[in-house]
């Protein structure tokens, strides 16, 4: 089938003037070129905003932005604790390249990964780069990427080898590509071009049919079974993990891909080595792993073998790699090859190991290690690039033209004091990009990141498209890894493609993360749980004693006074922090701490930020609507730590956070698949809420109060609780403590009652499997519902016949609060820490 | 016919934890090598609890590696390796080069190997616990005469790292920076071998790492060597006329038959006598007993 070309569209020409586009001087622009002439493969774009008038790219970039928000993946803000809410953003116009572009680009982009596939067998080979002194051995040597316990693993060997590989490609200013920074290690962004893609093809779907985009779902598809082929011993079926070092947010890129390919997503805390092989901790007990796609640094993967000592990781991971017993991508040892030494020295090393021509030049670098390079180096400093070569721990890359006079000469004393240490790279004037802006429409500079894997046939496979990371306003430099703006990439064909969707792809890809749900994150959910629970208490303290303020219920200050010291005090009991308090009696002290400080475990802020942190580590479970409830949940309350004011009432505050909670804690009822997962984050929430009402009605049994504070005690305790309105309807009359037991113990139907919390944890845990070490918690609950049953009897009885003794109840009461501490402890240990018995 | 020792080492590391330990996993480096001047003609090591598992392996620096895990609750681990080794008896002497060590043309490139391949880049670059450090260069200084021979030289950084500094132990431990040892002055055999890698590397001089054990003999009036106790460390140079040579800054001798090596590497840690990884709760207790008998 043929299609329609460019010149055959029936663009109205649309010129830069028109929206007020201006390229910068002495720079090279990617849609127009040095006529001001759009480039053909750009003039659909144009035609398109020129079409609807130039108001809709506040539209285009809006919807950007609803979608990636809903989606609530790659483009979200930074922790609670964070000042600001950082991020990666997308801009809603891509990068288009035409086919006749990529074509060499690809092509050079497939040399590059075959060479170094060859350079990284050599290096942890043969090394012919060094006998053959194809490059000066501190290169390699002084490389503190350089994994000396992986040499010799097994030379040939598929294992040892490039994983998924990215090129950061720049254009200067007559339109030569070269490459700036080559990523082997744990490259980062792919997931972001991933979720550029599918954002940007919702925002402009007619457009990316009519450019004839190339699909970069197959690209994914070939991804994923080459790591199946990666498995040990050929293995069918085999069982493949991506590694994400981090269990927050920082590479939340990871999830996404995780679910988009299928892959189960861990951390290293969830693989363990025993026997010679890699194991998953699962909440069904261990599982062992084939092949890792790892997006953490190789020299730390192994923490037994290190060279960083507490650097994490897995013990013992390398000696498995050397049985063959499990694959990794990428090779461990593949970031000694990133570094820029390699640059001076490749058209060399390319025609040694695979009798070619360079075909992607790396940008002009000069490696200091020789005089000459040097005093290269050193004269020409305010027009390079520094870049260390992988000795330093602490060298951050260094604009010359961007320094001081001072702080040249402190850089050129810093290279003369160990010139092997540093190269010198010629500081690009890099291609710009049209970009939205408030403003309109401006050249921004940008870098392409390609990405591409080894493949037994073709070399390698290039993906057809890319991130683009775009530089701030005033330069060249393109952001960092945490956050910055992007844009998608478009390899145009220029022809219509033949009734292939992108959604049919993104569907029909990948096979279903498989059924496992990691020990670790059945913790997390399970914290997640009680961490929502804990910080929906503590604010509903800090309600109780702001409301009580504010009414002033009584005319007797000290009375109220004594009372918000008791509420205070329990809340501190109740989350087993007493000791924090301490000398503080300052009430208002005391409130602010269960406020806003961060390191109150009976605080808000506190139970917030853990409860972030779990929810998190296991951003896959969630809903985007569970998401946006967890986000602006920390985002209200860190706006309200920033501005904590004791002589302004944070009463609506604390009320919209609670609906926050509450929304969170429902609706994750109606959104997640009730699997083991789910049971646990419930479990969680439900031991938690015990815990608390059980702790809450030993403070009032325990206590020593007249019968007005009594009264009135029990009347906080049911705010709470927010129990007051069932307690009124059962009960009509004032709160006691006999009514307030009974309630919270026995009312059916009742969700803060006990029975109701034991009833469905007996339910719940029918959800989650036997474990294969110890027992199901399922004879405890049994036990305690037993109990519950006699108990519930005797205070019915002990009502009704006005014998209501506090004393004797407590010590009930106190089992049934020790029973909740111990079923969280068996769940702990039977499904989160795996330890065997000997 | 060569005069002949035979020793018979026994290398006992005990662990005490006050907690259970759940999985421990290690490396072992404790198989005296085999080279020109000795020959391990026995070796074996025991674990207590007995490993799950285990392997064996020659390092990147051909050192005897042993891996093992312990599964299953325990509350102290033992490691027992016993090695049988036969050494040539030699006659310490001072080697020369007969190279200055301030001719820059007679230095040894990065790019070039010792007998067995390896590259001196090795030897002659910082690590993480031999940095490039500035403050060695006030050590060095009363030395660096013009035009002396680069191993004479070696030989009196040993004799001044021994007198200069004091035999401490506990005064420091394995994570001890060489810039906290040259102001402390004081320490034990691996710190002083760490200063005086530090010290060659600074010259250009390849020096290496050397893990081993030291035969003592107690005769009455006679000073009990140092590093008796424990395992020993010292350091190997190299020149072209000499080869690798060694010398021991703790007891400022040129090391001959009664310094049995296991190994060597960069720095400590390329070698380290036994390293784990544990899980579970507590503290440990480390013991070693180290015994070096004639057989």
């Amino acid at each position: 089938m043929s299609g329609t070309t460019y010149s055959d569209s029936t663009v109205s020409p649309v010129s830069m003037a028109s929206f007020g586009y201006a390229p910068l001087p002495n720079r090279r622009d990617e849609a127009f070129d040095s006529n001001g002439k759009i480039v053909p493969e750009w003039e659909g774009l144009f035609e398109s905003i020129g079409r609807h008038g130039i108001d809709i790219l506040d539209e285009w970039d809006s919807v950007a932005t609803r979608i990636s928000r809903e989606r609530g993946l790659a483009y979200r803000p930074a922790s609670v604790e964070a000042e600001t809410d950082a991020g990666w953003s997308l801009d809603p116009l891509p990068w288009l390249i035409s086919s006749e572009k990529w074509k060499p680009l690809e092509s050079g982009i497939c040399q590059r990964t075959r060479l170094y596939q060859a350079l990284l067998k050599d290096a942890y080979g043969e090394q012919r780069m060094l006998s053959e002194k194809l490059i000066p051995a501190e290169i390699l040597l002084a490389n503190n990427g350089f994994v000396r316990s992986l040499h010799n693993l097994t030379p040939g060997d598929e294992r040892v080898g490039l994983g998924m590989s990215a090129f950061d490609i720049a254009r200067d200013t007559v339109g030569n590509p070269f490459v700036v920074n080559d990523r082997f290690d744990s490259p980062f962004g792919l997931g972001l071009a991933l979720e550029n893609r599918t954002v940007i093809n919702k925002v402009l779907p007619r457009l990316f049919r009519r450019c004839g985009v190339e699909q970069i779902g197959q690209f994914f598809i070939d991804w994923f079974k080459f790591l199946v082929s990666r498995a040990p011993g050929g293995k069918v079926d085999p069982l493949v993990v991506i590694l994400d070092p981090s269990t927050q947010n920082e590479d939340s890129e990871i999830s996404f891909l995780a679910n988009y390919c299928g892959v189960l997503r861990v951390h290293p805390a969830d693989l363990t080595v025993r026997g010679g092989e890699v194991w998953i901790k699962t909440l069904k007990g261990l599982v062992p792993v084939d092949v890792i796609w790892k997006l953490m640094p190789g020299k730390r993967i192994d923490a037994l073998e290190s060279e960083i000592r507490g650097g994490g990781g897995i013990s013992g991971i390398f000696e498995v790699m050397r049985m063959g017993r499990v694959s990794l991508a990428s090779h461990p040892g593949s970031e000694v090859l990133q570094s820029p030494g390699f640059y001076p020295y490749l058209p060399k090393l390319c025609r040694a190991f695979l009798g070619e021509e360079l075909e992607l030049a790396p940008v002009a670098t000069w490696w200091c290690g020789t005089s000459k390079a040097l005093s290269h180096v050193t004269a020409n400093l305010s027009k390079m690039v520094i870049k260390s070569v992988g000795h330093h721990h602490d060298f951050q890359t260094q604009y010359g033209s961007r320094l001081s006079a001072g702080d040249l000469e402190k850089l050129r004393e810093r290279i003369h004091a160990h010139p092997e240490g540093f190269v010198g790279q010629e500081e690009l004037r890099i291609s710009t990009v049209p970009t939205v802006r408030a403003e309109g429409v401006v050249p921004r500079g940008a870098v392409l990141r390609a990405f591409s894997f080894p493949d037994e046939e073709k070399g390698a496979v290039v993906m057809p498209g890319g991130l683009a990371r775009v530089s701030s306003a005033d330069g060249t430099v393109v952001s960092t890894r945490s956050e910055g703006e992007s844009k998608d990439v478009w390899i145009s064909t220029g022809r219509l493609p033949d009734g292939f969707s992108i959604a049919s792809v993104l569907e029909r890809s990948h096979p279903a993360v498989p059924d496992i749900v990691p020990s670790q994150k059945g913790e997390n959910l399970f914290w997640s749980g009680r961490y929502a629970e804990r910080a929906h208490a503590a604010s509903r303290f800090a309600s109780r004693v702001l409301s009580c303020r504010d009414q002033g219920f009584s005319n007797d200050d000290q009375f109220e006074v004594a009372h918000e010291d008791f509420l205070l005090e329990a809340l501190f009991v109740v989350f087993d922090s007493d000791k924090l308090l301490g000398d503080e009696k300052d009430l208002d002290k005391r409130l602010e701490m269960v406020l806003v400080d961060p390191n109150c475990p009976a605080g808000i802020a506190y139970n917030l930020n853990r409860f972030h942190y779990a929810t998190q580590a296991t951003r896959e479970s969630w809903s985007p609507a569970s998401i946006r409830a967890i986000e602006s949940a920390g985002q209200l309350w860190r706006k309200v730590a920033r501005d904590i004011d004791p002589d302004l009432s944070v009463s609506s505050d604390l009320f919209e956070l609670q609906l926050k909670l509450s929304g969170f804690l429902g609706l994750n009822l109606d959104s997640m698949t009730r699997d083991e997962g789910w049971a646990l984050l419930d479990a969680g929430r439900r031991i938690e809420r015990g815990k608390i009402i059980t702790s809450l009605l030993i403070f009032l049994l325990e206590g020593k109060f007249d019968e007005d504070m009594k009264s009135l005690l029990n009347e906080s305790v049911l705010f709470i609780l927010d129990s007051a309105r069932t307690y009124q309807r059962r009960y009509q009359d004032t709160p006691q403590t006999a009514f307030t037991v009974q309630l919270l113990l026995s009312e059916v139907d009742y969700p803060r009652s006990i029975r109701h919390i034991i009833d469905r944890l007996v339910d719940v845990c029918e959800k989650i499997p036997n474990p294969s070490q110890h027992a199901h918690p399922r004879a405890l609950l049994a036990t305690a519902s037993k109990d519950l049953t006699l108990l519930n009897e005797r205070i019915d009885m002990e009502i009704e016949a006005g014998i209501f003794l506090d004393s004797e109840l407590l010590v009930e009461m106190r089992k049934l609060r020790d029973f909740f501490i111990n079923l969280s402890d068996q769940i702990t240990v039977s499904y989160f820490s795996h330890t065997v018995e000997s | 016919m060569t005069k002949e020792v035979c020793y018979q080492i026994r290398h006992l590391t005990a662990y005490e934890y006050t907690g259970r330990i759940d999985l421990c996993q290690s490396i072992a480096h404790l198989k005296p090598l085999i080279d020109g001047s000795q020959k391990t003609i026995e070796h074996s090591v025991e674990v207590h609890p007995k490993p799950h598992f285990q392997t064996e392996r020659e390092d990147y620096w051909n050192n005897g590696t042993l891996y093992f895990e312990v599964q299953g609750s325990h509350q102290s681990l033992k490691v027992i390796a016993t090695s049988k080794v036969v050494k040539r008896i030699t006659d310490p002497v001072v080697p020369r080069s007969g190279a200055a060590w301030d001719d820059v043309s007679a230095r040894l490139k990065m790019g070039d190997s010792d007998e067995k391949g390896l590259y001196f880049a090795n030897f002659l670059l910082p690590t993480l616990s031999c940095p490039r450090l500035e403050e060695i260069d006030e050590f060095l200084e009363p030395s660096l005469q013009p035009g002396r021979d680069s191993m004479e030289l070696v030989s009196e950084i040993m004799t001044r790292i021994n007198t200069e500094f004091d035999y401490v132990p506990g005064a420091t431990d394995t994570t001890t920076p060489v810039v906290t040892l040259l102001k402390n002055k004081q320490g034990v055999c691996q710190d002083f071998a760490h200063v005086m890698i530090v010290a060659l590397r600074r010259l250009g001089i390849p020096v290496r790492y050397v893990s081993g054990y030291l035969e003592t003999l107690p005769p009455p009036g006679v000073e009990k060597l140092q590093g008796s106790d424990a395992t020993h460390a010292w350091v190997e140079a190299y020149s072209r006329a000499t080869g690798w040579v060694g010398f021991d800054p703790t007891n400022n001798i040129i090391p001959a038959h009664q310094h049995i090596k296991i190994g060597h590497g960069r720095d400590y840690f390329d070698l380290q006598p036994l390293k784990g990884t544990f899980v579970g709760n507590g503290n440990q207790r480390l013991t070693v007993e180290v015994d070096v008998e004639r057989c």
